[in-house]
């Protein structure tokens, strides 16, 4: 069956897209090779090896040294080609991948149709993998010529294109894996534009250029060192003193900052970093889809974007900003500021006095910052917001596992499949789903319907039904869709942000 | 020498290591087990599952009773073993061993500084007492101890590191690897902690000498002929340098401490950061091995402080 993800006209398009952000590069000046990126890291990576790693700003030490089969572009996340230069859907349980020729990991093994099998396979089945999950709907991998390898499905799955550009796609050498067993995760191989040196635990991440990298003339950058500074205030002036050239994760209100420094450029642009409160929707009043409902009215968004972000994000109203593939227009509308529809739908819950809602939230200022708004838009339809605070992992643990709290003001990194996004959020069973129930039952074969669909307009479709009954049924309350916000010296050329939110620097060069 | 005199006392201390030891690391051990959080939704990162959280939990033998949790630790301890770190499986002494140099270059520096400058100031405010240069001495010196150590951290950066560039805004240089940029490194950490340091130093030495000073022997002395100076050295000094050891053991083992928050901001990778981060993600070989080496530390200090007392005053000797 003809696919979309075909290198037909339309991945030829798409091929083109991803070359933007080298045009991008080029139009900021010709490019150099040489020379070493300093980056402040704002943590220590859980692990080097992608199939046993968790953090999601891990991503950003492993697309230095890791290439993934699958890449996607910068601007909308539409998948495009990596290591597999094209993929096809035979039928709809069967997807066959055709490896780029000539690759080839940095301690020298080729990374063919075998070497990728026996990476898709240790995903699948090794007890220390992570990513178990992202490739639950594969039974079968089989290698049908030195450079092609088919899937077989259990079940239709048009998300695995975008699964395999994230850390399920990332390739390592199977020699080295099988070699080095559990110290593949402080020694990782892989087949991407630089190689790993060393790391020193909490302190500095080293790579250096790989020759035999498989795009032409790249990388330009002799090489990347990770300077670990979880405090991104001191991880700014380390960018101001001149000691790194690079810090990302930064906050909106630090752009003043960055600003004033005459040394210093501010990249921005939209990610899927979404604050949001998740909701419990099988405890007590969050039970109640008036409620819920009312909690998504009574927040004034452009006001909270404008006090806790400086206005430089996006007010999110769906579980996808405006610049994604899927994001859907007409549900974008389904929840305006309206506090007195929101005393109404209290009202008919049988809550006309209003209601204490237990929240979860973090200790840190900005958190803080954002709870106190939210408190004060509350306060004005009768819901008094109660905030138990602790660290990241206190409070993701008491949610999540313990069950309490009502609601829980984080945030939602994203993933390159939105799929992913809604599965992990509101499936039955999954760990961020609180009530780990569905909350209505139509939720379980749209997602489903999501992954079936053939086409990227069959996809659109089923994810805007999709969006319909998450948002109808008013499941999370979008707040914001946070801006990446980095900073970097004036020798830094050719950054380009991409909407996952986690740099790369594969087109990055250092002038002078 | 010393060693042989005080070998009785030495022992006795060593003896009492032990429970302090145990006490220590089972009073963490404990809180962290209160403290709400759990390591294996850390370990299960972004694609957690509830099976793939119990399957970590057993893995690591985190579902096993708190008692044999803590037992097994212990036991491993007792044979140099101080496991492994949950979060990057790095063995927790070589990370003990890799950082503590860092720490240890910053307090050293910062003792140095406060004795430096505190020693002169107490001197000259004590002899000088009433005078300006006391009242100077002692408006610095409360000055210092107000002044938090996070605050004078930031404005020594921005004005030293970020207007004038003159040193390092971030990071560390191990001292074996280059001595100069390691001080370079070093030295607005160390300032920033010394500050207190002087302040207390000073303030203790002014009013011990200024009693030593007013007694009736040093009187005598003054009336027997001897010069000012020679009091002061010969009697005066000698006699305030048991208080003085006392300010340096209590004064080390608050820079310890204080290393948590300035290590943070000048992004020094050293035993605060080390114990914070582990801390925070409830990865307890690292907690307990920090605690551990910590009150070892601690201990040896005051060991060698009561050593020492027992040098500079043979009364205390071996009561």
């Amino acid at each position: 069956m003809q696919s979309p993800f075909e290198l037909d006209r339309r991945a030829f398009l798409a091929m083109l897209a991803a070359a933007a952000p080298v045009g991008s590069a080029y139009a900021q000046g010709t490019p150099r090779k040489g020379g070493i990126l300093k980056v402040s890291a704002a943590s220590n990576p859980s692990s080097l090896d992608p199939t046993t790693g968790g953090a999601g700003s891990d991503h950003i030490f492993l697309y230095t040294m890791f290439d993934t089969l699958v890449a996607f572009d910068y601007a909308t996340l539409q998948p495009i080609p990596g290591l597999a230069e094209s993929w096809t859907y035979d039928d709809p349980l069967t997807l066959t991948l055709n490896i780029r020729p000539g690759v080839v990991f940095h301690d020298g093994t080729p990374c063919d149709a075998a070497a990728v099998k026996e990476n898709l396979d240790r995903n699948r089945f090794d007890e220390r993998s992570n990513v178990k999950p992202d490739l639950s709907t594969v039974a079968d991998v089989a290698v049908t010529g030195p450079l092609q390898l088919v899937l077989k499905l259990k079940q239709p799955d048009t998300a695995l294109p975008l699964i395999l550009s994230d850390r399920a796609g990332m390739m390592s050498s199977p020699t080295a894996f099988k070699a080095l067993g559990r110290g593949h995760d402080r020694a990782p191989v892989g087949a991407g534009p630089w190689k790993f040196v060393s790391w020193a635990d909490n302190e500095r991440v080293i790579v250096t250029r790989h020759d035999r990298y498989w795009r032409a003339g790249m990388p330009f950058l002799d090489g990347v060192e990770f300077q670990v500074i979880p405090e991104v205030n001191t991880g700014l002036r380390s960018v101001i003193a001149g000691q790194n050239d690079f810090v990302y994760f930064l906050s909106p209100q630090q752009k003043q900052i960055i600003d004033r420094a005459k040394n210093l450029t501010a990249v921005t642009g939209p990610t899927l970093y979404c604050v949001q409160f998740y909701i419990n929707t099988a405890r007590g009043p969050m039970g109640d889809v008036r409620v819920r409902q009312a909690l998504n009215h009574a927040v004034d968004r452009e006001e909270f974007n404008r006090a806790t972000m400086n206005g430089l994000s996006e007010p999110a109203t769906l579980t996808l900003p405006s610049a994604h593939w899927a994001f859907d227009k007409q549900m974008a509308q389904a929840y305006p500021y309206d506090p007195d529809k929101a005393r109404k739908l209290l009202a008919e819950a049988g809550f006309k006095d209003g209601l204490d809602i237990q929240a979860l939230g973090y200790t840190d200022q900005r958190h803080v910052q954002r709870q106190e708004v939210l408190i004060e838009q509350y306060r004005k339809v009768g819901i008094r917001l109660k905030f138990t605070n602790g660290t990241i992992p206190e409070m993701t643990n008491a949610f999540f596992v313990e069950k309490k709290g009502d609601i829980y003001l984080s945030a939602w990194t994203g993933r390159p499949d939105p799929s992913l996004t809604y599965q992990l959020m509101f499936g039955a069973g999954s760990f961020y789903n609180a009530s780990r129930t569905e909350a209505v039952p139509e939720i379980g074969p749209a997602l489903l319907e999501t992954r079936r669909s053939q086409d990227l307009a069959g996809r659109q479709k089923a994810f805007a039904a999709l969006q319909k009954i998450i948002t109808e049924n008013a499941l999370v309350v979008p707040l914001v869709f946070q801006f990446e916000m980095d900073a970097h010296g004036q020798k830094v050329k050719g950054y380009k942000p991409n909407l996952l939110g986690k740099p790369k620097f594969e087109n990055v060069w250092l002038e002078g | 020498m010393i060693l042989l005199r005080h070998g009785r006392m030495i022992r006795r201390r060593a003896f009492q290591i032990v429970p302090v030891i145990i006490l220590a690391t089972f009073v963490v051990f404990g809180l962290l087990q209160l403290v709400p959080g759990d390591i294996a939704v850390t370990l299960a990162g972004e694609n957690a599952t509830d099976a793939r959280i119990q399957q970590i939990r057993q893995s690591y033998g985190l579902d096993r009773p708190f008692l044999v949790q803590y037992g097994t630790w212990l036991w491993n301890a007792v044979h140099l073993d101080l496991s492994r770190s949950y979060l990057s499986n790095e063995p927790v002494l070589g990370q003990i061993l890799h950082r503590f140099p860092t720490s240890l270059l910053i307090v050293g520096g910062a003792l140095s500084l406060s004795l430096l400058i505190g020693i002169p100031l107490g001197v000259l405010a004590a002899t000088k007492s009433g005078s300006k240069l006391d009242t100077a001495v002692t408006s610095f010196a409360s000055l210092g101890v107000a002044l938090p150590n996070f605050w004078l951290a930031m404005i020594l950066v921005a004005t030293f590191a970020l207007s004038w560039n003159w040193f390092p805004a971030t990071g560390s240089v191990a001292l074996a690897k280059d001595p100069a940029k390691a001080l370079l490194h070093a030295a607005l950490p160390a300032i920033a902690l010394a500050a207190g340091g002087v302040a207390e130093v000073a303030r203790q030495l002014r009013s011990a000498l200024i009693e030593i000073l007013s007694s009736q022997y040093v009187r005598t002395l003054h009336a027997k002929g001897l010069s000012p100076m020679a009091i002061l050295w010969k009697h005066g000094l000698k006699n305030v340098s048991v208080t003085l050891l006392t300010v340096i053991g209590l004064l080390v083992n608050r820079l310890l401490g204080a290393t948590v928050v300035v290590e943070a901001v000048f992004a020094i990778p050293g035993m605060g950061s080390l114990i914070v981060h582990a801390a925070i993600h409830k990865d307890f070989p690292v907690v307990q091995g920090v605690v551990l080496s910590m009150v070892v530390i601690v201990i040896s200090l005051n060991l060698l402080i009561d050593l020492l007392y027992t040098l500079l005053d043979p009364r205390v000797g071996l009561k």
